[in-house]
């Protein structure tokens, strides 16, 4: 049991005990323990398996930034994987086991992997997935071999919900230049937001104490401060995750992402300490000085019991202290430098009067495991030659990275410092503000007025684009950082990169085979891609890279930090899961009677009805019937509505249609036909003139949102004073056709419905049931036919009178299947299914709805070149017997002499003609052959005649039949 | 031809009537429109986030170069400024945009802003006026969580001090919502922030139920705004 007496400052509950399972041990701890506090405080010095060499591994970090502690979580009848067990707080009762072992972390059975080490060398998995023969094989062998946690598939679906907040200055880190930037920013009048992704505010200076009982009073004074700012407010447990243009932040919290938008950002995130490179690096027992101190002084637990110090710097000599205040032996201190600044000067007094053998120009060797795996002896050179000790414990403290990431990916660059031997701020974007060690800002008065500083011109600056020097670190400051902590060993095994075991010679390999970038070192080794995103082997891969290359770190760049900078669970990315879903107002009415759902752009629309005892094509083949037979009714709602006013209106219809629209007279209807630049179809539609300066118009339903805004966007480009306005969700719309429509229609309304008095293609605007609405008499679907428009909130009553009017007629409602078969029966083209991104207005053999004689129209230069160019493809219909075996679908291939000649773009069996007919997209030459040969999906390929168009009524008498007829 | 019985005064319909989950097929009706009686989903006035369908109240839309003067010569107040709205005699009337505007009657004005609609959409109202139908879904929202539903499902930030706080005019804000264009006017009445959302009818089902989720969530719900006894069953 390693748990130490009560620590002032501790963060966890010794009155609330609580139990849980590790690899099926119990495990006791308190509430407050990370998982990780807890194995420790139980003596689990083993808590994971390294990811591609299954090597024993331990605490390193202890910060939430590396791979050895990742957990598979068995709680409340989930099984959660990747849980970071350094600050994850455990429940009592969980059942943990780390992730990516065979048979347990103690006794995994792929530990032999560690042995082939030599065989897989840097950008192994390259080589071994180059032959595509080979891939299969491999795939599933390193999937098996390698990974991480096991995903739960069953994990039933958790709406978690993002939220959005709002600051004038969000200050990134509570540590002591955070806190100082947070309270001087809102002295300055500013609304403040202080996050910081540890449990409590203060940073590195409620662990680093330097053996001092309490924190310094100058950080406990500050804490108290910005808590007693009514300005400030503070979010912990939360990470920023990521840096968005207009300083938008996601913070990760336990719970969710929120996303912060801020007027002004302080980053205040402090730095990684970074290990030493050595042999035996990785052993259980060897861990950063700074996750020994926040393992003491956090929840009380003592790491080890007797250590030895690698240090290069005054905070490996604190640590020493803080260890020996605790009860730990402190072997001996080896600092690596071979003099020491002032500051370091102090401590190194304080340890040689507690009789800690301190020793200056030390040289790691090798790190040797004992029991377990665990470290027991560090072997080292010394002046007086090779030494080693015995020791359960060895703590780094060799230097430190800023966290750079949020800074890069807010616009802002650093550069390194030899004289503070770390990347420093260079340059910062207007509105974000850097302080502390991303600085150089190391000792607490530094920090405090680093973070004054930034909060001051942060709040100074709200609004302006006024920016802040780039920090500048103190003159003749001790430097905290060693320049190349790196030791080879001819034996290897010293590693640079934990996440992903890379090694030196790693490194070494992957620069002599080219790959001699940071950016090129990272992809081919994957340094830095691992779970800890490079925050611990970066900087010392990047020293090792440069030594290689004979050059000096100045000449070199940190890779590129992309969003997220910190792992985010899926859940937290997904949130809610907002995806608006329109309808019309009709909806319940179709659910009523059956609808079978289909979506339509982003609207949902019924299919079909669904009768009992009918399968799907006899429901649809049932409501074909009706229409032709009787008369059906469908919801044609979602189509785009739009009026178009003023005196300019018609001109404006006649530049974005290919027709003519300014001499339609009030009272009728027009198609159009909508073409971009080029020619190509783009959208189809009815206009109808319901005054000298009104039109009223329909758009496809998927294209009706981008069409209008392109209409407002060319109205203003042209000049033309156009009112639009668009009625799409706000007016119901209804087709009613077949032979009994006009009889059907008559029974609600006083409007003559007479062909005299109301003609094909006309429009009106009459009452209907009472109700205003807009009537058009079209040919939708090649019958006699009125389209109604209404007011949505009228829509279900008219839909209800309408069917309740028909039912003596055998009405029916029709949904989108039947409408497809009764448009191709009559030749109709379905805009973006029987046209593709090329097709133009002549290869659907619509010249017709074209009037190139027009002063302007969109697409109209275009068509007139192509006009004098042999067409590429056409559109033409063909037809089938029904009853063959092999169906040809919709974007089956036309093949001609072993060529694709065009495809299949619309196909079914006609109810009415009792055969399969389609339309085909096929080269012009092809066409004029008579027949098409169709490749069906079994790759048979079966001849269908080419045949005009319409199939049904090409006279078109059904949709112009007068009265009586 | 069957025997059809034409209502002698059509029934309007709430956008959201009989599509959002609820629990009996029972609506009521206020200024002769059907609304839905979420009875599930119901709360007192306060709790922490209440939802008010008022899509019943009459409204009406219109554009164009003259409707300032149209809604000048009907004896509206107009904003000055677009991006703004007035509260004069129980009317809102908001500026969209330069030349548009919606005019809404609050508890009072029904009939004059019906009388009012009927004179836009007759066949002599000037040619640069434009009427635009406005059959939206109307909510409001109001409770001490308000905030916190917003800051779940809008990026604008509506807190005070931002968020205006005036009863009888302000700015309004358009903007879209959980990935839906709205337009949001904030007020305080009596010392109460509520915000009032228009939103495009066709969205009402995904706009209402996925609002009301989080409501829920919140420990809010549905505040009906018509006594019990109200209701019927007019499906």
């Amino acid at each position: 049991m390693m748990r130490l007496p009560p620590i002032a400052g501790e963060w966890i509950d010794r009155a609330v005990p609580l139990t849980f399972s590790f690899e099926g041990h119990e495990v006791p701890g308190f509430r407050g323990d990370t998982i990780s506090s807890a194995l420790a405080a139980g003596g689990v010095r083993v808590v994971g398996r390294s990811f591609k060499y299954h090597r024993p591994r331990g605490l390193v970090s202890f910060a939430n930034h590396d791979v050895n502690a990742m957990m598979q979580v068995e709680a409340g009848g989930r099984s959660i994987p990747n849980v970071r067990a350094d600050v994850t707080p455990v429940e009592p009762g969980w059942r943990i086991t780390a992730v990516n072992t065979r048979g347990g972390v103690a006794n995994d059975r792929l530990a032999w992997l560690d042995r082939l080490a030599r065989f897989l060398p840097v950008g192994f998995y390259y080589k071994a997935f180059h032959g595509k023969r080979l891939f299969p094989h491999w795939e599933r062998m390193f999937r098996a071999l390698t990974g991480l946690g096991r995903v739960d598939t069953t994990a039933p679906l958790r709406a978690t919900a993002k939220r959005y907040d709002f600051c004038d200055v969000l200050v990134i880190g509570a540590g002591p230049s955070g806190l100082s930037a947070a309270l001087a920013a809102a002295e300055g009048g500013a609304d403040v937001l202080l996050v910081d992704e540890n449990g409590a505010a203060g940073g590195s200076a409620l662990y680093a104490r330097g053996g001092a009982t309490q924190p310094t009073a100058a950080v406990a004074a500050l804490i108290g401060s910005v808590a007693a700012e009514a300005r400030v407010r503070t979010l912990l447990g939360g990470c920023a995750a990521g840096y968005y243009a207009d300083h938008w932040v996601p913070v990760v919290t336990g719970e969710a992402i929120v996303k912060v938008r801020a007027r002004a950002v302080v980053l205040a995130q402090g730095a990684s300490e970074q290990p030493a490179v050595f042999r035996g690096n990785d052993l259980p027992g060897v861990m950063l000085a700074s996750a020994a101190q926040r393992l003491i002084y956090r929840y009380a637990v003592a790491p080890a019991r007797r250590i030895a110090v690698l240090a290069a710097n005054a905070e490996g000599y604190a640590a020493a202290l803080d260890a020996q205040s605790h009860g730990i032996d402190v072997a001996a201190v080896l600092d690596l430098r071979s003099t020491v600044g002032p500051r370091t000067q102090v401590y190194r007094e304080r340890l040689l009067q507690n009789g800690v053998r301190v020793l200056n120009c030390v040289r790691p060797v090798e790190a040797i495991g004992g029991a377990g795996g665990c470290v027991a002896r560090l072997e080292f050179t010394a002046p007086s030659g090779l030494e080693s000790v015995n020791i359960d414990g060895l703590w780094m403290s060799v230097g430190f990275a800023p966290l750079t990431g949020l800074l890069h990916q807010a616009g802002g660059t650093v550069r390194y410092d030899s004289g503070a031997e770390q990347f420093v701020l260079d340059s910062l974007p207007a509105g974000t503000y850097g302080c502390g060690k991303l600085t150089g800002a190391y000792t607490l008065a530094e920090c405090i007025e680093d973070g004054r500083e930034a909060g001051r011109a942060a709040a100074a600056e709200l609004g302006n684009s006024g920016r802040r020097e780039a920090g500048r670190r103190p003159a003749g400051a001790e430097c905290s950082n060693h320049a190349f902590p790196v030791f080879r060993h001819p034996k290897g095994k010293e590693f640079i990169d934990f996440d992903e075991d890379l090694q030196i010679r790693d490194v070494e390999n992957a620069c002599q085979e080219g790959f001699d970038s940071s950016e090129l070192l990272k992809r081919f080794s994957t340094m830095g891609m691992g779970p800890s995103q490079g925050k611990h082997s970066n900087l010392n891969a990047l020293r090792v890279l440069a030594r290689v290359r004979g050059e000096s770190l100045e000449q070199h760049s940190l890779t590129t930090s992309r969003p997220m900078f910190h792992p985010v669970p899926m859940s937290h990315l997904a949130g809610r899961g907002f995806v608006p879903e329109r309808r019309t107002p009709i909806d319940r009415e179709h659910a009523v009677r059956g609808a079978v759902w289909m979506p339509a752009g982003n609207w949902r629309r019924p299919e079909y009805y669904a009768r009992d005892g009918h399968t799907r094509a006899q429901a649809i083949a049932a409501e074909v019937g009706a229409v032709r037979g009787a008369v059906g009714l469908i919801d044609v709602g979602t189509l785009g509505k739009v009026e178009a006013f003023g005196p300019h209106a018609g001109e404006f219809l006649d530049r974005l249609y290919t027709g003519r629209f300014s001499n339609l007279k009030v009272g009728m209807t027009r198609y159009g036909l909508m073409v971009d630049e080029t020619g190509v179809v783009i959208d189809d539609g009815v206009i109808a003139r319901l005054g000298a300066e009104c039109f009223y118009f329909t758009t496809t339903t998927g294209n009706s949102a981008t069409l209008f805004r392109e209409f407002g966007r060319l109205a203003t480009w042209w000049g033309m004073p156009v009112g639009l306005v668009n009625l799409t969700g706000h007016f119901a719309a209804f087709n009613l056709a077949g032979p009994a429509s006009r009889a059907v229609l008559a029974a609600l309304t006083d409007l003559d419905l007479s062909d005299a008095a109301f003609p094909y293609l006309a429009a009106r605007e009459a009452h209907v049931a009472g109700i205003a609405c807009r009537l058009m008499r079209v040919g939708f679907v090649g019958e006699l036919g009125y389209e109604i428009h209404v007011p949505a909130e009228f829509g279900v009553e008219l839909w209800r009178v309408i069917l309740q009017a028909g039912q003596s007629s055998g009405i029916r409602p029709f949904g989108v299947e039947a409408q497809r078969m009764l448009r191709l029966e009559k030749g109709h083209l379905i805009v973006g299914q029987d046209t593709d991104g090329v097709t133009n207005a002549l290869e659907v053999d619509a010249a017709w709805a074209v009037k190139m004689d027009k002063p302007y129209f969109i697409g109209q230069r275009s068509l007139a070149t192509l006009a004098q160019r042999p067409l590429r493809q056409t559109l033409v219909g063909f037809r089938l017997a029904a009853g063959g075996a092999q169906r040809p679908r919709e974007s089956n291939l036309i093949i001609d002499g072993g060529r694709i000649a065009g495809r299949v773009t619309s196909i079914g069996v006609s109810p009415t003609l009792g055969h399969l007919i389609g339309l085909a997209l096929v080269d012009p030459a092809v066409a004029a052959a008579g027949k098409l040969s169709l490749r069906v999906d079994s790759g048979a390929q079966i001849t269908a005649e080419v045949v005009p168009t319409p199939f049904y009524d090409p006279l078109g008498e059904a949709q112009r039949r007068k009265e009586g007829a | 031809m069957s025997v059809v019985s034409v209502p002698a005064r059509p029934l309007r319909r709430s956008p959201i009537d009989g599509g959002h989950g609820v629990a009996a097929d029972l609506s009521f009706v206020r200024e002769d429109m059907a609304r839905p009686l979420p009875l599930d989903r119901t709360v007192v006035s306060d709790a922490a986030v209440v939802l008010k369908e008022m899509s019943w109240r009459r409204r009406f839309g219109l554009k164009g170069p003259a409707a300032e003067s149209w809604l000048a010569t009907h004896h509206f107040h107009v904003p000055s400024k677009a991006n703004s709205w007035v509260v004069a005699d129980g009317i809102l009337v908001a500026r969209l945009a330069t030349s548009e505007f919606l005019v809404e009657a609050l508890e009072a004005g029904q009939a004059r802003v019906a009388v009012a609609a009927r004179e836009l959409y007759a066949h002599d109202r000037p040619l640069a006026v434009y009427p635009v139908p406005r059959q939206d879904l109307v909510v409001e929202l109001q409770g001490p969580a308000l905030n916190d539903l917003l800051r779940q499902t809008c990026s604008v930030d509506f807190a005070p001090p931002r968020g205006l706080r005036a009863s009888d005019a302000g700015p309004l804000v358009l903007t879209s919502m959980i990935g839906v264009a709205v337009i949001a006017i904030p007020r305080e009445l009596s010392g109460r922030r509520e915000l009032t959302l228009w939103v495009d009818p066709s969205y009402a089902h995904y706009f209402w139920t996925t609002l009301l989720a989080v409501a829920v969530d919140l420990g809010g719900g549905v505040l009906l705004d018509q006594p019990h006894g109200a209701y019927g069953d007019h499906t």
